[in-house]
This record gives structure tokens, C-alpha cells and sequence, in this order.
């Protein structure tokens, strides 16, 4: 979870190495802890220490997690050749290593051998039958070749052994988006809220799940979710609270005074919390989910 | 670090001779054989001077305190972090080399 403190550490970080001063090794803790995918900048910055012998020793045993790193960040940048040196200069420090053994099927999938790769983890699995993160590259794998279906089979297979696992939920839930299976997107956006019900932005997709599904029912309660949000991040979240002015519009098109209060209300907290006017004009595209005039003109001339 | 130390051990040891007042204070009070209602002004006030010091001290000396508010700009979750482990690697960032010549030079 990147809070905003460490958000905002992270970008000053990024720009103070970006023009020139030093801190690169603080920026590549920084983003190995919040598991940020920024691997341009990784690879470059962790390039330049592990190319500088003086450096490099000068980390001592941390060496080889950047090594890791790097050899990562270069697989999603394409720079083969570079994760290829990274994986065998690891090879060269630990022999028999299975974490070396998954960078190495990596580097496969990476270069587009997916029967190599998927052999590759097979092997790694029959030592190990319970590795999570070799399972979960198999459930990559599949849908990497755009095989979507194997790769829910695979994730649901997985989630029956581990229904703890909050990242698998996500990226089922995610999968299902995608495919437009909102139902079972539901479902799984209600076992992360379940099992982490104080981080907002879960509440916040389950909401805007139940609002694409829409229905009445959906939307009340796509309304409460919204709210949550809000009272969890502390009315800082502009998309709760854009989310509040949709339902309530979708919800009584006709009504004028009802829902006016919570509207106006909501629209001047999203006006006071950003600056971009450009959002507030949009505001009058409302219309297209309540046929009434009035109450769009009343939005628009919510207290300033 | 160490002014909260010493402020706390001055606490303690003030709090000490307080009840060694009291103690003393008590026996003189069987000598003359009058009942004990409670310590003299003078101990009462050492003890709250201790009672500040010791409060004072404790809250210092471990170190800062945490956020508890959720909607503190450190508490307040504002992106989940990327599901490292099911990253795929044919996207098409690909097409986009970043750097020519990158590479290890050992």
C-alpha cells in the first residue's frame, strides 16, 4: 500500500536523481519496498551503481537484491541481453538456487518460449509443490499468450489452495473487468473488502463495479460504498466523490431538492480539493444520465 | 535521549525521597502519638514535581510517536502497490527502446 508521504518521497527521490544529484540506491529501496513498476528509471539508475565497482562493493550483500532487481526491470524493458548477464552473474554466486531458477524461466517468458518457460516452472514446482509465486507465473503465462480463460482456470485453481492471497483476488477481479463478468468481479472485490476492509480504494472499484452493473439495488449500494470511501480517505478522493454526483443523478433523475444538498455539497468538496476547473465544466455532461435540466443547472451553480 | 533520561531518573528519585519523607514523617507521628491523615503539604508537592518529571521523561524518551488518524497524509492509501508477481512482459513498451548501449560491463 503506497501512502501519500511515500508517494510524494518517491517522485522527489525520482527527480533529484533524475537531474543529477545522487540517491540513486535510496530511490531503488524505495521502489523495491513499495513495489512501484517504474523499470526505465530502475534499470537505469541500477545500471550505473552495478557498472561502478566502487559502488557496488560498497552495498555489500544488498548487491545481489539489486541484481534481482535489475534483472527484472530489464525483462519488462526488453534489454534481454542485460537480464541475461544480471541472471548468470547471480547463477555464479548461488548455484542450486531456486529463486535463480525462477529468474531464469523468467528470462524465457520474457523472450517468448512459453513451452520452455512452462517447463521450466514444472520442474522448479516438482521440488517445491507449494510455491506460490511459481504458480502464479503459470496463471502469467497463460495470460500473456491471451489464453484469458486458462488463466482463470489456473487463478481459481490456485485460489482454492491459497484464499489468503489478496494479490490473486485483485488480479481475478481485474481479469473479470476486462472480460465484463462484473458479477464474479463482484464477488471478488467482496473477499478483498472482507479480508482488508480498512483500504478505500477496494471499497472504491467494488462501488464502481455495482454502478456499472446498475440496477437499482446495485446503485444504492454502490452509493455506500462510494461513501465509505469518502470516510475512509477522509474526503480526499475525487473519484468517490464524483462516484456520489453520478449515483445520485442515475439514481432520481426527476428529483430537484432531494438530492441537491448531498450534490452540491459533494461538488464543492471535489471543486476544493482540485484545481482542475476543466473537471467542474464537465459537469453539465450529467444530463445524459437524468433527463432534467434544472437539476444539472442547480450542479453547476453549486456554492463556490 | 539523554535529557529525557536524566529528567526521568530526577523523577524517580525525587518520587523516592518523597516516600522516605513519608515514612519518616509517620514514625515521628507514633512518637508523639497522633493519628496519620496523610503526608505533609511539602511531600504532597514533591510528588507532583515527580509525577511531572516522570511523565515528562515517558513520553520522550521512546522516540516519536506514529499517525493513528486514516486520513493523516501518512496513514492515507493513495495507489495499491502493482501485482509484481503476475507481470507479464510482451507489452508494448517493447517497441519503445529506452537506451541504446545498456549493458554490464563485467
Amino acid at each position: 500500500m503506497v501512502t501519500k508521504t511515500e508517494e510524494s518521497q518517491l517522485n522527489k527521490l525520482e527527480n533529484q536523481v533524475d537531474n543529477g544529484g545522487g540517491g540513486a540506491w535510496e530511490y531503488l529501496c524505495l521502489a523495491r519496498k513499495l513495489k512501484v513498476r517504474r523499470s526505465d528509471k530502475v534499470l537505469k539508475y541500477g545500471l550505473s551503481i552495478l557498472n561502478d565497482s566502487r559502488k557496488r562493493s560498497s552495498l555489500g550483500p544488498d548487491e545481489w537484491t539489486l541484481y534481482e532487481q535489475v534483472a527484472v526491470a530489464a525483462m519488462d524493458c526488453h534489454a534481454l541481453d542485460v537480464a541475461k548477464d544480471c541472471i548468470s552473474a547471480l547463477q555464479k554466486k548461488f548455484p542450486e538456487s531456486k529463486r535463480v531458477g525462477r529468474l531464469e524461466a523468467m528470462l524465457l517468458e520474457a523472450k517468448g518460449s512459453w513451452e520452455d518457460a512452462e517447463a521450466a516452472y514444472s520442474s522448479l514446482l516438482e521440488d517445491n509443490p507449494f510455491d506460490q509465486v511459481i504458480h502464479k507465473r503459470r496463471v502469467a503465462i497463460a495470460k500473456a499468450q491471451g489464453n484469458i480463460s486458462a488463466a482463470i482456470e489456473w487463478l481459481n485453481k490456485y485460489l482454492e489452495i491459497f484464499m489468503a492471497d489478496h494479490d490473486a483476488w485483485r488480479e481475478l477481479a481485474e481479469i473479470y473487468v476486462s472480460l465484463q463478468m462484473y458479477k464474479q468481479a463482484a464477488f471478488c472485490y467482496e473477499e478483498l473488502i472482507l479480508s482488508q476492509p480498512t483500504v478505500p480504494l477496494y471499497h472504491l472499484a467494488y462501488a464502481d463495479v455495482l454502478y456499472t452493473l446498475g440496477g437499482l439495488e446495485n446503485l444504492q449500494t454502490a452509493k455506500k460504498y462510494y461513501s465509505s470511501t469518502i470516510d475512509l480517505s477522509g474526503g480526499k478522493n475525487n473519484r468517490a466523490l464524483f462516484g456520489i454526483c453520478l449515483v445520485s443523478c442515475a439514481n432520481k433523475p426527476n428529483s430537484g431538492s432531494l438530492h441537491l444538498g448531498k450534490k452540491s455539497h459533494c461538488t464543492h468538496v471535489f471543486k476544493k480539493n482540485s484545481q482542475n476547473t476543466h473537471v467542474m465544466k464537465k459537469i453539465p455532461n450529467l444530463r445524459m444520465f437524468g433527463p432534467s435540466p434544472r437539476l444539472t443547472k442547480a450542479v453547476i451553480e453549486s456554492p463556490r | 535521549m539523554g535529557l529525557g533520561f536524566t529528567v526521568g531518573v530526577i523523577g524517580v528519585l525525587i518520587l523516592g525521597h518523597a516516600a522516605y519523607s513519608t515514612i519518616q514523617y509517620r514514625s515521628l507521628l507514633k512518637i508523639t502519638e497522633e493519628e496519620f491523615s496523610g503526608p505533609p503539604m511539602e511531600v504532597v508537592l514533591e510528588l507532583l514535581v515527580g509525577l511531572l518529571f516522570c511523565m515528562w521523561a515517558a513520553l520522550t524518551v521512546p522516540g516519536k510517536f506514529l499517525s493513528v488518524h486514516p486520513h493523516s497524509d501518512e496513514n492515507r492509501v493513495v495507489s495499491l502497490p502493482e501485482n509484481v508477481d503476475f507481470m507479464i512482459f510482451n507489452h508494448r513498451g517493447r517497441a519503445f527502446s529506452s537506451e541504446v548501449g545498456l549493458k554490464l560491463k563485467h
